[in-house]
């Protein structure tokens, strides 16, 4: 599904370049749950900010779903995001003064699907997070978990390939913090790819497989076997 | 937009520009019928003939009227005219000024020398009392009919002017009759203050010329205005030698130029009247473009997000222009309630208080003028902050705090 190689990412500023991406490879086939992990300025954002489409790559070359980087335009990136990926953001990035109803329908104003069908889908993918009775609710009334579950619906809306959440679990206490990972790894178990920005640990451990980076390189790329053990995560 | 409470205020200077150029409009469209009325109210079927030419064509003022005496119509062709089939009366005119007396009063006044069929031609019979008679012009009696104020100057509320002697340019008179009350005419003359005596008098003892100041014609309903003027214009040529038509030493007007020009000059009028309203909407928009700008700033948060989930700078830009037309398109429509409103004390105040005969007009060219320029002003103005919201990068939008 992604194929990156020696990707490099270079901001000018006036008179200095950084180097945020100095190289990075790896590949992440469809159904795999990664966290990328590192301290701040270790280059997660910048690769997140690539893999989603947010941003181009100064060097080396990224492929999503078979087709480079380098022969989409923006407006394709733009539908490309629209269709084929949900975003989950650390300040959730919701509108207060919209309802919930309104807020997950935002995707799917950019897409040409009909409204019979988009009220569907909105429904559905409330329900899938547990608040179908907040759906008229306007999102600022709503408790950190509960609004990062509605940013998670919005994300699926549109019934994506992909799943790109950037600390999902940031601004949040550590219950709700958990509730939200163990949607994204039902969502996982369902058979969705989803790629997880953070720096702790903890969070981490609910994916499959972590990419460790640091000053712009890869510092480790491991994948972790789950226990039997219902709740367990531990890394091999 | 944020608030409903500023949307109010940012419309408000909409709402107040599109409310000007509605009244402005309305109220040149009612001077504009107000005086077209009046100048109906001559009466229909008129051609007048005024001596001097406009070379430069009809809308460049004759030589008369630019306060030069000429000379040249005189009996010989007003005789000429009556024997045209096309004819149905003619009315040779002749104006002066000078003191009228009665007892005491003294005032100056506008004198007019004229035929009999005047009164009938110009719409003017007497209110009370008769007109003076062809046997009177004919002898040289020295009757008037004079205006109603001109009546209520010299001779007071309670005293009837009738068989009473003025004397005007010391001449006596007898009034004979007064006229209705007509107000000032449209062109400038208060017909209400007029004496009208007998033509020959006029001419022989009171002004010493042979000429006269102007013809009336009025056309025989069977004919068209327009075949009058070309055979008075030919009458005219034959009996002053003129070979050249860039020559003419006269004028012809039908009412319909005089309507078609006043028409032009007071549509010149309401449009001028219109461009100053339009400063205030200039205005308005710059205030609809400023309060998009700190939408745009508030909401890029917002806009980052529509982004990063698909929106084009294509959707983002729809976005924000449509909501400042919508401000602007809202703030016309009440624009035009406010205006409307307006008009509508100015009409029952001015039909209350003034006999203006003041007409109500609320033209539906305004109202679409005013939805089009509001709409425009919305788009124009709302252009610049859609584009900047457009533009954002959407990586930093999404970070912004």
């Amino acid at each position: 599904m992604i194929e990156v190689r020696d990707l490099k990412k270079e901001y000018l500023e006036e008179e200095t370049s950084t180097r945020a991406l100095r190289g990075v490879s790896f590949s992440i086939k469809k159904g795999e749950f990664v966290s990328i992990m590192g301290p701040s300025g270790s280059g997660k954002s910048t690769l997140l900010n690539i893999l989603s489409f947010l941003d181009r790559p100064t060097g080396g070359s990224y492929t999503f779903l078979g087709k480079s980087i380098d022969e989409r335009d923006d407006r394709e990136l733009a539908r490309v995001r629209n269709e084929d990926m949900g975003f989950v953001f650390q300040a959730f990035n919701l509108l207060s003064r919209l309802t919930v109803y309104d807020n997950v329908e935002i995707p799917l104003l950019y897409s040409k699907i009909p409204a019979a069908e988009r009220r569907a889908r909105v429904e559905k993918a409330v329900r899938d997070v547990g608040l179908e009775e907040k759906l008229h609710t306007e999102t600022g009334r709503l408790s950190g978990g509960q609004k990062q579950r509605i940013a998670i619906a919005r994300a699926l809306v549109t019934d994506p390939n992909i799943i790109f959440a950037d600390e999902p679990t940031g601004n949040l206490d550590s219950q709700s913090g958990e509730q939200v990972l163990e949607i994204l790894a039902a969502l996982h178990q369902r058979g969705r790819t989803i790629i997880l920005v953070t720096h702790e640990t903890n969070t981490a451990e609910f994916a499959n497989r972590i990419i460790r980076m640091k000053d712009g390189l890869i510092e480790s790329d491991t994948p972790i076997v789950r226990s039997p053990r219902a709740n367990g995560h531990s890394i091999k | 937009m944020h608030g409903k409470m500023r949307s109010i205020l940012t419309m408000l200077g909409i709402v107040i520009g599109i409310a000007s150029v509605i009244v402005l409009m309305s109220i040149g469209q009612s001077a504009q019928n107000l005086i077209l009325n009046q100048v109906q109210g001559i009466g229909s079927n008129l051609v007048f003939v005024i001596p001097g030419g406009s070379p430069n064509g009809r809308f460049s003022s004759p030589a008369a009227a630019q306060g030069i005496v000429i000379t040249s119509l005189n009996q010989r062709d007003a005789d000429a005219f009556s024997r045209e089939a096309s004819v149905q009366a003619v009315v040779p005119e002749v104006r002066g000024q000078g003191a009228a007396v009665y007892k005491g009063n003294d005032v100056t006044v506008s004198f007019e020398g004229t035929t009999a069929n005047y009164f009938t031609v110009r719409n003017m019979m007497p209110a009370s009392g008769y007109p003076f008679t062809k046997s009177d012009v004919d002898s040289f009696n020295h009757v008037a009919v004079i205006g109603p104020a001109l009546a209520k100057t010299l001779f007071g509320e309670n005293i009837s002017p009738l068989n009473k002697t003025i004397r005007v340019k010391n001449l006596s008179f007898r009034v004979t009759g007064v006229l209705p009350a007509k107000g000032t005419g449209a062109f400038g003359i208060d017909q209400d203050n007029l004496v009208i005596v007998p033509l020959s008098v006029a001419q022989n003892e009171m002004l010493g010329i042979p000429y006269f100041t102007d013809i009336i014609v009025e056309a025989n309903p069977a004919y068209d205005t327009n075949f009058v003027k070309s055979r008075i214009t030919f009458i005219l040529r034959h009996n002053h030698g003129v070979t050249d038509p860039n020559k003419d030493d006269f004028t012809i007007q039908t009412q319909e130029d005089v309507l078609s020009l006043l028409g032009n000059i007071t549509s010149i009028l309401t449009l001028f009247l219109a461009a100053i309203a339009s400063i205030s909407l200039i205005v308005g928009g710059i205030g609809i473009m400023n309060i998009m700008l700190v939408s745009v700033t508030e909401r890029t948060r917002e806009i980052g997000l529509r982004k990063a989930v698909g929106a084009t700078e294509r959707d983002i830009l729809e976005q924000f222009l449509i909501e400042s037309v919508l401000l602007t398109f809202i703030g016309g429509l009440i624009g035009i309630a406010l205006g409307a409103l307006i008009v509508g004390v100015v009409y029952v105040v001015l039909s209350s208080f003034f006999s203006f005969g003041w007409v109500f007009a609320f033209p539906p060219s305004a109202v679409a003028l005013a939805l089009l320029v509001s709409t425009l002003s919305g788009l124009a103005f709302g252009v610049y902050p859609a584009r900047q919201a457009a533009r954002k990068n959407p990586i930093d939008s999404l970070r912004y705090e």
